[in-house]
């Protein structure tokens, strides 16, 4: 990143721009980037779901649009911009229009904390995972701004229960977020990511020690994400899609988008905290094990770092996925109950064991 | 409780016109003998109840009584004019029945106070089910011989 | 202290769960329901006017119409009242041959009510697995009919054509079984479906009774009555009533299951039956110049939603001077107004889902 910083000043400085300007865009340029790769991301998340979905419960899910129905994401986001943007009669229109570019906005964001490899990162602060936790519980303002300001019924009651779904998840994620913090000693994702390499591969990574951590924090994304079976806030059998059941066209998009990148996410984020992030499940790098110790070595390992924390990442999508063909819904007080009632003191004992576990194996004192 | 159900012994009691079959026929008080049959009798269930609109002779009403203990059908017939008396306070089924009746031939059950128009739109002229509804209403674009449809 | 302000939402026409328009007045205090008032005839067809209009033959391939789930029951009930009224008594062959039929066609439709409830509970997979096995029977249906849905295929005194492709039909009930227990795997303990439907939409004996419940709903109460046991179609043919006292929506469902294996016992009786009798002997009525004689003519039949029955008053022309269904999805709309009351959002879809309403037999 570094390296970049300087090239980027110093093709500024060839045409006079001042250095502050310097300053300031650099850091505005990755996440344009961002904007643009989650696009590809998520045609391709999408179509992956809806060819699993297929798979699942054996249909051949989309196959017209393009070889395999890869296009068919797509043209329907084609679709989807062509169409007319409806705004009902009595919603308020300023947070109307806001809601679907707010909840885009912390996306973005948290994509450039991610380390994607040992030196790919585009924002990289000593603290970073607190932001991260921060920013994901972030959408849920603008859906519930989205089901306030559509002035309907359904949508209200999809705002309602996504706010009390966050409030009851989002505790028992911070106590798991904690228990990685004392077993890394480290606030910083890279941090994290690194005190969990060791020489035997796997056997490093967090999931071992914290696997009913690992639990409770795949449970309570599944949640933050209104995702199978917590997907209260837009039950299509209960409320029609509740807080989005107003917005058309290109507003769509953006909550569709924005659901399907906080679902890329909050699966590297869980691939990065339990799984060991970029490290190869075995003890080197496959690039090391071909090409030996070459300089194309030392440079491939970074793209395959990059790929080690993609398949994670998709492993666990897969399985979210899998989770929603197979899954009812459940109710909404259940749901909450449970978060009370089992997450909460589970994630709390889980701290807990944490710090015995790092007191035992001779961690810092 | 269990009794089966004895057409004499019932016929007795109450102010019968005749029986047809399984129908007996009823001049008044349709809504005391329902009651006595579901206490004494057993009938807990009315399967429905048919309106059928017999011009000049006012609309006959047959409520469908049935036993699930002794597998019994008895129906209860009565003929009137325009108002019956509500048997929803016995069996709460009759609310379905009873707005459907009103829907279709227009009659009042007194102490059924929720009727209202159930199939045909709230401001729907006529009772469709009557002999003597006029087919050819001229809201019906199909009836208007001035539109062109 | 201000008052608790409660608010009305309009559960459908226009909803995804409520299997074609049926519309819920429901007012709610959050997400509690605090009354629910049912408005129907959305779909209203005037199928009871119609038939005064009609000539009998006219109107035998619009009584399938009345439930698309299952035509075959309808068809059934107007046949078997014409035939009780002209005094016919239909040969053994056609009996069983029309047992087979309503029987595949009652297994066709609690198929899709499990698709479709388990939809309403959020899991979309049974849906697809449920519409494969659906798939078979249509197919058969179509191979024998030429319909996928209106079979049309009763007529007064016998069966349009003879039976064919039985071998379709071994097929289907070796099949059936095993799928049957795919389901009960993915489904019946699954812990999320265990919390959202046992114990939840309890119908007291006494409130099924009182509202004039019949069919599953009623069975899974503890009520025993089944109408095909009184049935002189199932005269030779062994079958137990499924009664199940849970009184949930969990009950309700485990008494479809079992009633879809005991529909294919009764199919496979009745395919033997078929087997062994000879060509097909009929006593058809002509159905041109029929004229029914003066007088009122009622049956009854286990539909898979309840109890239907057709009742007709004849005044001796070729056309009906009343004609009056009892369907019975319309008393489990009414049971609705009680049932929901105390009920949150998202129970209240799963409860309205278990009683299997169907909005074209409710509207008539």
């Amino acid at each position: 990143m570094n390296y970049l910083y300087f090239l980027y000043m110093d093709f500024l400085a060839k045409y006079n721009v001042p250095k502050i300007l310097g300053n300031i865009t650099f850091y505005i340029i990755p996440f344009c980037i961002i904007a643009a790769v989650l696009l590809v991301v998520v045609l391709i998340l999408v179509l992956a779901e809806r060819k699993l979905l297929g798979y699942f419960t054996q249909r051949k899910g989309p196959n017209r649009v393009g070889y395999w129905g890869v296009l068919q994401t797509l043209a329907d986001a084609f679709k989807l911009l062509i169409k007319e943007n409806i705004t009902p009669g009595k919603a308020d229109r300023f947070l109307y229009n806001l809601a679907p570019i707010l909840v885009f906005v912390p996306v973005v964001t948290v994509l450039g904390i991610i380390p994607y490899s040992g030196e790919f990162t585009f924002v990289n602060t000593s603290t970073n995972i607190i932001l991260y936790v921060v920013l994901a519980a972030f959408p849920v303002l603008s859906i519930f701004l989205a089901g306030w300001s559509s002035n309907n019924k359904y949508s209200l009651l999809g705002a309602a229960r996504s706010i009390s779904q966050v409030l009851s998840y989002e505790l028992p994620i911070t106590f798991v977020v904690l228990s990685i913090v004392v077993l890394a000693s480290s606030m910083n994702l890279s941090g994290i990511t690194l005190a969990q390499y060791s020489s035997k591969g796997l056997a490093g990574w967090f999931i071992f020690p914290c696997i009913a951590g690992f639990c409770i924090m795949f449970i309570s994304i599944l949640a933050e994400l209104n995702r199978c079976p917590f997907d209260l806030p837009e039950a299509e059998s209960e409320l029609i899609c509740g807080y989005n059941t107003e917005y058309s066209g290109m507003r769509f998009a953006l909550f569709y988008l924005s659901e399907y990148s906080m679902l890329f996410a909050n699966s590297l984020f869980l691939s990065i905290i339990f799984l060991g992030g970029y490290l190869s499940p075995f003890g080197g790098y496959l690039s090391h094990i071909i090409f030996g110790d070459s300089q194309l070595a030392s440079f491939l390992v970074y793209f395959e770092q990059t790929f080690w924390l993609f398949l994670k990442s998709g492993i666990i999508i897969f399985v979210i996925i899998w989770i929603r063909a197979t899954l009812p819904r459940l109710a909404s007080y259940d749901l909450i109950k449970f978060s009370w009632v089992v997450l909460l003191p589970a994630s709390i004992i889980n701290l807990l064991w944490v710090i015995v576990y790092k007191y035992l194996t001779g961690g810092a004192a | 409780m269990d009794k089966k159900f004895n057409y004499e012994e019932f016929i007795k009691s109450f102010n019968v016109i005749g029986v047809v079959e399984d129908k007996i026929l009823f001049e008044k008080d349709i809504h005391d003998a329902i009651k006595f049959a579901k206490n004494t009798y057993s009938f807990d269930m009315l399967k429905n109840i048919t309106a059928i609109d017999k011009q000049e002779q006012g609309i006959e009403i047959i409520y469908h009584l049935y036993s699930t203990e002794n597998n019994e059908n008895v129906r209860f017939s009565i003929t009137l004019q325009d108002e019956c008396e509500s048997v929803t306070d016995i069996f709460k089924s009759a609310q379905a029945d009873e707005n459907e009746i009103y829907d279709m031939f227009g009659i009042k059950f007194l102490g059924n106070e929720s009727l209202k128009r159930l199939y045909m739109p709230e401001s729907w002229q006529g009772f469709p089910l009557k002999k003597d509804y006029v087919q050819d209403d001229t809201r019906l674009a199909w009836n208007d011989s001035s539109k062109d449809v | 202290m201000t008052a608790v302000k409660t608010f009305k939402l309009n559960l459908g026409p226009q909803h995804p769960s409520t299997h074609g328009v049926l519309r819920l007045i429901l007012e709610l205090d959050g997400e509690k329901i605090l009354s629910c008032e049912p408005d129907v005839g959305y779909l209203h067809r005037g199928m009871e006017k119609m038939a005064e209009q009609m000539k009998y033959v006219q109107y035998l391939p619009t009584v399938d119409r009345i439930d698309y789930l299952a035509g075959c029951f309808y068809s059934e009930l107007f046949c078997r009242t014409i035939e009780k009224a002209m005094g016919v008594e239909i040969p053994d062959k056609v009996k069983y041959i029309r047992v087979l039929l309503l029987e595949l066609n009652r297994i066709a439709s609690h198929l899709l009510w499990i698709g479709a409830f388990l939809m309403d509970l959020g899991a979309t997979s049974p849906f697809f697995y449920a519409f494969r096995e659906r798939e078979m029977i249509l197919r058969y249906f179509e191979k024998l009919t030429g319909q996928r849905m209106m079979y049309n295929y009763f007529v007064f005194g016998g069966v349009r054509t003879d039976i064919n492709y039985l071998e379709d039909i071994e097929n289907i009930i070796d099949i059936l079984p095993q799928k049957i227990k795919d389901y009960e795997k993915i489904i019946t303990d699954n812990p999320i479906f265990l919390t959202r439907t046992e114990g939840k939409g309890i119908i007291e004996q006494t409130l099924a009774k009182n509202y004039s419940i019949t069919g599953v709903n009623l069975r899974a109460s503890g009520v025993s009555y089944d109408q095909r046991l009184y049935d002189r179609l199932y005269n030779n043919i062994e079958f137990v009533p499924i009664v199940l006292d849970g009184k949930d929506s969990w009950s309700r469902y485990k008494a479809r299951i079992l009633e879809i294996n005991e529909s294919i016992k009764i199919i496979q009786q009745a395919l033997e039956k078929v087997k062994q009798l000879g060509d097909l002997r009929q006593v058809l009525i002509n159905p041109i110049r029929l004229k029914l004689p003066e007088g009122e003519y009622y049956s009854e039949i286990e539909a898979p939603r309840g109890l239907a029955s057709c009742y007709i008053l004849s005044d001796g022309s070729d056309k009906p001077y009343r004609l009056k269904w009892r369907t019975p999805s319309y008393y489990s709309v009414n049971l609705l107004r009680e049932i929901l009351r105390g009920a949150y959002l998202n129970d209240a879809i799963a409860i309205a889902g278990s009683l299997d309403i169907i909005l074209p037999e409710v509207d008539k």
